[in-house]
């Protein structure tokens, strides 16, 4: 690693990835126009916020004088110096330390600041919100429909009347699971929820778990 | 002593009918019993005494009767006349017998015509996310209860089915939790005033 790279706080980490090396040495080129940056830029955002944006940078390709091959080292490292710079919050990542650190990659000034809008901009929240929501999940619960039944009589048992609860839950994975609780598994079950929602409650309340930076 | 050693037998041939009738257990066999508590009874006498606390076991078993009702049952079969009656002592091993082993008996009973997985267990978490690899370090989101859930049909593996929930969602569940419990004691209620 050469010690030129490294920078303690450059949001890029001691290692410049080599994508962005590549991406600061195109967009010095002359031929690279402010206003292809924006449209790249425009499609890498939306690209972020979950959208397709294919068709977007389709048609940069085709408009551009650009060699396909630079052109793509360009959208990487956009791509990267987004991501990166989204992640960390904006109390550790202020907008003067960003831009200092793209300006240290000889990035053309007006570059820096359209980076920089978008960053630090009001579509930081929205950003943030799509971007958390791609962190690794279990599956959520959709619906949870529920039944009470009292078997009255079976082909073992003349008189039974047992109650029992069917539960359904309908997961965002897609998966459906039925399954029966028998009454005193319910009281248990019930018992765990409201323990769960105190556990909840009470880890809000404490301060000391608010992470600090 | 004769009879204390009868009733030890009888007692122990109503146990080892029960493990294979109603808890399944392959183990127990009508020649095992045999040679175990009653050797020096004839296959015949044996095989006639197993076929009626058999018999008897299941007609109990199947109604679900209660001290009231068994106490009705076994005087009316101690009154019955020829090789069918039923002995003092046959009697009083059947009711404690049947004191001891009702609960469970009945809870085997029903598993048979329970066809859907049943809750077997639920374990549980509650996290804070602090950091992610693409999202923002300091997570604006509240804590994170995950959940397991221990699912499996009588005589097979667990399955387990993992989930998580933010606060809201556990909150809706406790509701749902709420008005089951309301539904079950309308139904409790409404069989103990018939």
């Amino acid at each position: 690693m050469s010690s030129n790279q490294t920078k303690d706080s450059s949001f890029l980490g001691g290692r410049i990835p080599p994508e962005i090396e590549s991406m600061s040495k195109y967009l010095k080129d002359v031929t690279f126009d402010h206003e292809m940056f924006r449209k790249i830029l425009k499609a890498l955002v939306s690209s972020i916020e979950g959208r397709d944006c294919r068709e977007a940078m389709k048609s940069i390709a085709e408009s551009s004088v650009i060699p396909e091959e630079k052109l793509s080292h360009v959208v990487a490292g956009m791509y990267r110096v987004l991501t990166e710079a989204i992640r960390i919050p904006t109390s550790s990542l202020k907008q003067e330390a960003f831009k200092e650190d793209l300006r240290e990659l000889r990035i053309p000034e007006d570059f820096i600041t359209d980076f920089a809008s978008v960053v630090f901009g009001s579509r930081r929240a929205a950003l943030e919100a799509v971007t958390s929501q791609r962190d690794p999940h279990l599956p959520t619960l959709g619906d949870l429909r529920w039944r009470v039944d009292v078997t009255i009589s079976t082909s073992s048992l003349a008189r039974a009347l047992q109650p029992s609860v069917l539960m359904q839950m309908k997961l965002s994975d897609g998966s459906v699971q039925q399954f029966e609780v028998p009454v005193s598994k319910f009281q248990e079950l019930r018992y765990n929820v409201a323990l769960i929602l105190k556990e909840m409650n009470d880890l809000e309340k404490k301060s000391v778990l608010k992470i600090q930076d | 002593m004769a009879d204390v050693e009868a009733t030890k037998s009888l007692t122990g041939l109503l146990n080892g009918i029960a493990q294979k009738a109603y808890y399944d257990n392959d183990e127990i066999t009508e020649e095992l019993l045999k040679t175990e508590l009653f050797p020096d009874l004839s296959p015949e006498d044996f095989g006639a005494l197993h076929e009626k606390m058999k018999g008897l076991l299941k007609s109990i078993a199947v109604a679900d009767m209660d001290h009231g009702q068994l106490e009705a049952f076994l005087t009316a079969q101690m009154k019955k006349q020829g090789g069918g009656g039923l002995s003092e002592g046959q009697a009083s091993a059947l009711s404690r017998f049947w004191k001891s082993q009702r609960a469970r008996v009945r809870e085997s009973l029903l598993a048979r015509s329970r066809w859907e997985p049943g809750l077997r267990g639920l374990t549980w978490r509650v996290d804070l996310q602090t950091s992610s690899g693409r999202g923002p370090e300091e997570a604006p989101s509240g804590p994170v209860a995950l959940l397991e859930l221990e699912l499996g049909r009588p005589s097979q593996d667990s399955e387990y089915v993992c989930l998580e929930c933010d606060e809201v969602t556990v909150s809706l569940v406790l509701k749902k939790m709420a008005d089951i419990q309301r539904s079950i004691d309308a139904i409790v209620r409404r069989s103990q005033e018939d």
